[in-house]
């Protein structure tokens, strides 16, 4: 089976009709295509950025306040700048955009143009013929974050491709702990998991802006895993939602299941290898919210393990199903302003108690800013082993 | 349980009291006789007008019955306009003309309202006798914008101005932000400081009881209310205040679902929100400080029921969230308004009656509203997802029949889009036919002026109204099953409805199963996109604007960081912010104050 196309969607600055990239976001993933999602109001900076550490094959911009003229050239001129125009600019903005206007469009570098009317059908199509196949990217000599980003699609694409079905054997993969890779002293990898509404995305999002304010220098890679829609596409929205995380010192890269349970992708495992040896200080691996049954990370795959979850979890029975309470290194109980959160966290300390292990619990209110939950948590992952 | 699930009890309740009634004034003869006696007091006191052409009508059409429990049916079950549970009107005479000569009947004395006055017998209207008419307008710089407003109000008895803002205005932006030049002045109006509020309204007396202002705006509206009333301010002095008049859109529940305009986190943006209700409902008595609306919930691709569930559910978080704020019901009820969409589905046929009825009843026994409490009032917008690009000039008649339905709706003002609303904000020619749609309606022809409940009450008309009601109620209680509005939110509950809806909707127009003429039916395969008049604002205005900004912070640069910290003192404290916002605005810039705010409370993280 071919790779899926993965396409990055966004809305730009000021602007939040999103109601036309929603519905074509969700053609798109019932016709097999996977779709990065950032969201609405965004920067030029930031989908060119997103959609270098992506590397998708193509770039869709939907734009209503006007303006469209000067944004998408400015896009383009940002990708071009970079040697990145390889990553297709497409889009529309229903009748905001004239032709007059969609011509000027193209003589900047933009690909295609849907007029208001356009089918969703023939949208689809025009991806599948011109964004599938094969892949030329020639022009300047590639970026660092741009041979990782590749690096990551040649990975995901051979096991899509079947070409790979087992993770890399372990000779090629981690350095041992404590040797220095590159500058760094030693990238630290923490796993973060919990069912779904949990608020692992935002847990992490709020980490990564303590981690950029305290250390100017600081570099962190996140995987972050979204379900495909069995047998099609995948929406994979997380960059929508995490905010901080836009940031030139953050390279993200969104992974679908492609299939496989367990909350994790088949290429998952090389793609955090590949990450870790790539001179991040921190690499942060977000599972997809799924039941907790088993460990999705492989021994020795992360450093330390994070279960987040939130105090609604249901009955205690079930707490003695969850797996992940003997083997996470930190359980976060987030949302802990929540009514029953009190209850929920001395049931669940009651349950690591039994483990006899040094797991320590959290809790935090990932939404609220300034939380000091999340602070404490970020002080916990940093401290020396 | 919450609020809500108590508001859906009531209307079942309410329901069967109704039905227990009409039983009644059956079986007990005194009650039916008392129903009968006020029913034809009712209609002998209607006074009677005269149409041009010599014809004779009631101001007031009622259905033909005279047997005590239609009769309880009709009084209980929707009521008079202007009463309880006001499913026929807020008001009573609403859009009617005023009677030319004295006529048989009594009404004048204790005559309600008349929402439309004609040719302005007198020099200062009343303000009940507004014209409904109220067009969103905003394009390009300040000065542009108050031209369009002269423009379209010179004529009116009443100048009732509807503002539209600018993308990085709408986001609290400043003009002089990274990568957002392209946006100033496009889609409405930029506004950076209080500076440009004042040449905004420049030559409207904005004292006077026959000005009001409309704000479309929600994320920073407190910032922006807080300009408006620091220009006002400087106009006409502090004594203008109590005397302001408008409505601030300031809906932060639908930003979160459907117009994503959301700029602080959404509890710190209730909160501000709540600081500045405080303070209107004290300071401003005739202010609407929110406009609960259903417009963007609807245009983001909802179907009716779910805008109308999801802005009712909206509407009585609201007043759960004023109640437990200590502003009692009589304080904010009255202050609350409504903005609904109102495109061509059949739902549209009596949404509004069904919301109206539903709010008043709920607001009544479910949280004590009195009467002013209890009334709907609202604003509707015809839609403009329904307008197509494709031989564009069909959606005059489809805003055409809109209006209609809005009216037929009674509606208490009312935009009707115009037909080049898929290109562009609208150019000159087309926001005049836009106008003229409603005068012909209401003015030229015999439709609205002479009869109230003229076209309300039809079989059909009541069956999608029950439909409707109970399919509101329906969605309530979904809302409810997660925890009430908020928590819903939370849950992405109205997010994901709306996106399914708009994907179906979406699909049936590319499927053939939703006909729009001229693009998928009857559609001329030559036809390319249309060429038409776009509004747009030229680069040197929007350097204009870039510059006097610059100006704007360099002459306050010290003063304004002493402002900043102030504000930041206030909210760091908990306390209503809103007193001192007036006086941030007169030193700082929308983006300096957002940046800072923003500090301090951290930004909002959408959702998908
Ligand atoms: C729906 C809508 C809204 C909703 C948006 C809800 C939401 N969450 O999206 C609401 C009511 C909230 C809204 C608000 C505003 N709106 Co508005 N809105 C519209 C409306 C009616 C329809 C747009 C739409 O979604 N159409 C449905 C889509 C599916 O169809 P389409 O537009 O024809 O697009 C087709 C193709 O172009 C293509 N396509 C589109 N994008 C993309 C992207 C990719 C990658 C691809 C492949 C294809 C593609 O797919 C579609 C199917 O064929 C238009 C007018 C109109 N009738 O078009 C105004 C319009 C876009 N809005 C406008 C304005 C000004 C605003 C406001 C700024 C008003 C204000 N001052 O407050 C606000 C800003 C909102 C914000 N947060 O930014 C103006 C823009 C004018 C301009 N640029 O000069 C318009 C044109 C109306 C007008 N004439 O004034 N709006």
């Amino acid at each position: 089976m071919a790779a899926p196309i993965r396409v990055l969607t966004a809305v730009p600055i000021c602007d939040g009709h999103d109601s036309a990239i929603n519905t074509i976001n969700l053609e798109f993933i019932r016709h097999g295509i996977e779709v990065v999602y950032m969201g609405y109001h965004r920067y030029a900076t930031d989908m060119v950025r997103a959609a270098i550490q992506e590397d998708v094959r193509a770039l869709g911009i939907s734009s209503y306040n006007g303006g469209h003229v000067e944004f998408f050239s400015e896009v383009a001129a940002l990708l071009k700048k970079q040697g990145a125009d390889y990553i297709k600019l497409f889009g529309g903005g229903g009748g905001t955009i004239t032709t007059v206007d969609a011509a000027a469009m193209r003589r900047k570098g933009v690909d295609k143009i849907f007029f208001a009317g356009t089918p969703l059908s023939e949208m689809v199509d025009y991806v599948h013929q011109h964004y599938g196949g094969a892949r030329k990217r020639g022009g300047k000599a590639p970026t660092a974050e741009m041979k990782l980003a590749r690096k990551l699609t040649e990975i995901e694409d051979s096991y899509a491709g079947g070409k790979r079905k087992r993770p890399m054997p372990n000779a090629q993969r981690r350095m041992p702990k404590g040797k220095k890779s590159g500058r760094k002293s030693g990238t630290r990898v923490f796993g973060f998991t919990g069912p779904g509404g949990a608020g692992k995305t935002t847990l992490i999002d709020e980490l990564v802006l303590r981690l950029l304010n305290r250390e100017p220098k600081v570099r962190i890679a996140i995987l972050s895993h979204d379900p495909s829609v069995v047998g099609l596409g995948a929406l994979l929205g997380d960059r929508a939602t995490m905010i901080n995380s836009q940031d030139e010192r953050v390279f993200m890269r969104s992974m679908a299941t492609r299939g496989q349970a367990g909350g994790l992708s088949p290429a998952t495992e090389d793609c955090l290898q590949l990450l870790a040896h790539s001179d991040f200080d921190y690499v942060i691996i977000e599972t997809v919210g799924t039941g907790q049954e088993a460990m999705p990370f492989q021994m020795g795959l992360v450093d330390k393990t994070v279960l987040v979850m939130n105090p609604d979890y249901g009955s205690r029975l079930q707490l003695q199903k969850i797996v992940m309470l003997d083997l996470a290194d930190i359980v976060v109980v987030n949302k802990s302003d929540q009514e029953r959160a009190r209850t929920a966290i001395s049931e669940i300390e009651r349950r690591l108690d039994q483990n006899k292990r040094s797991q320590t619990t959290v809790s935090t209110v990932a939404n609220r800013h300034r939380d000091a939950g999340v602070d404490e948590l970020c002080d916990l992952l940093l401290e020396k082993r | 349980m919450s609020k809500l699930g108590r508001v859906v009890e009531a209307v079942e309740n309410y329901n069967q009291f109704v039905l227990d009634e009409v039983k009644r004034a059956r079986s007990d003869k005194a009650f039916g006789k008392k129903l009968l006696d006020r029913w034809n007091e009712v209609k002998a006191n209607t006074p009677i007008g005269t149409a041009p052409t010599g014809l004779k009508l009631p101001r007031l059409a009622l259905p033909e019955i005279d047997e005590a429990g239609e009769i309880a049916r009709y009084l209980l079950g929707e009521g008079l306009p202007g009463e309880f549970p006001f499913t026929n009107g807020a008001y009573r005479e609403m859009y009617l003309e005023p009677l030319r000569e004295p006529e048989e009947g009594s009404y004048g004395k204790n005559g309600r309202n008349g929402k439309n006055g004609k040719n302005g017998t007198k020099p200062a209207p009343k303000a009940e006798q507004e014209e409904p008419t109220r067009l969103f307008s905003g394009f390009g710089l300040a000065e542009d914008t108050n031209e369009r407003f002269h423009y379209l109000t010179g004529h009116q008895r009443s100048a009732r101005l509807s503002t539209a803002f600018d993308g990085p205005t709408l986001y609290g932006i400043d003009s002089d932000a990274e990568g957002v030049f392209g946006k100033i002045g496009e889609g409405g109006l930029a506004i950076d400081t209080y500076e440009d509020m004042v040449r905004l309204y420049d030559g409207f007396d904005m004292g006077s009881p026959s000005f009001s202002a409309s704000m479309t705006i929600s994320g920073p509206a407190p910032i922006i209310m807080a300009m408006y009333i620091a220009a006002a301010k400087k106009r006409f002095g502090p004594s203008v205040i109590p005397k302001l008049r408008g409505t601030i859109q300031a809906d932060i529940f639908k930003e979160v679902q459907a117009q994503n305009e959301t700029i602080f986190p959404t509890e710190a943006s209730l909160r501000f929100l709540c600081d500045m209700i405080e303070f209107t409902t004290r300071e401003m008595p005739r202010w609407y400080p929110v406009s609960i609306s259903g417009y963007h919930i609807g245009e983001a691709g909802a179907t009716p029921v779910q805008q109308a569930a999801y802005t009712l559910s909206n509407g009585f978080a609201y007043a759960e969230l004023l109640s437990k704020r200590g502003i009692s019901v009589d304080q904010f009820g009255p202050r609350l308004s409504f903005f609904l969409d109102c495109g061509l589905d059949v739902e549209y046929i009596a949404l509004a009656r069904a919301s109206r009825r539903i709010w008043a009843i709920g607001m009544r026994d479910a949280f004590g509203a009195g009467p002013k409490g209890q009334m709907f009032k609202l604003h509707t917008q015809t839609s403009g997802r329904s307008l197509v690009a494709a031989e564009f000039k069909n959606n005059l008649t489809r805003t055409a029949a809109e209006l209609m339905l809005a009216y037929m709706n009674g509606t208490n003002s009312c935009h009707s889009n115009s037909a080049d609303e898929p290109f562009t904000t609208p150019s000159e020619e087309w926001i005049r036919l836009a106008a003229h749609g409603q005068a012909i309606l209401l003015d030229e022809s015999g439709i609205f002026k002479h009869t109230m409940n003229m076209l309300t009450g039809s079989p059909g008309m009541k069956a999608v109204e029950r439909a409707v009601e109970a399919a509101i109620l329906e969605e309530f209680r979904q809302i409810e099953e997660l925890g009430g509005v908020l928590s819903a939110i939370e849950h992405r509950y109205q997010r994901s409805q709306i996106q399914n809806a708009a994907h179906r909707y979406e699909q049936q127009i590319y499927d053939g199963t939703r006909p729009i003429i001229a693009l998928n039916k009857y559609a001329n395969a030559k036809e390319e996109m249309p060429e038409v008049e776009m509004v747009r604002t030229p680069r040197a205005k929007k350097q204009l604007q870039v510059d006097r900004l610059a100006k704007f912070k360099k002459k306050n640069a010290e003063k304004a960081q002493r402002a900043l910290d102030k504000l930041s003192d206030v909210v760091e404290r908990g306390e209503n912010f809103f007193p001192t916002l007036i006086e941030t605005v007169e030193v700082c810039s929308l983006g300096q104050i957002t940046g800072r705010l923003q500090e301090i409370v951290g930004h909002f993280r959408p959702m998908v």
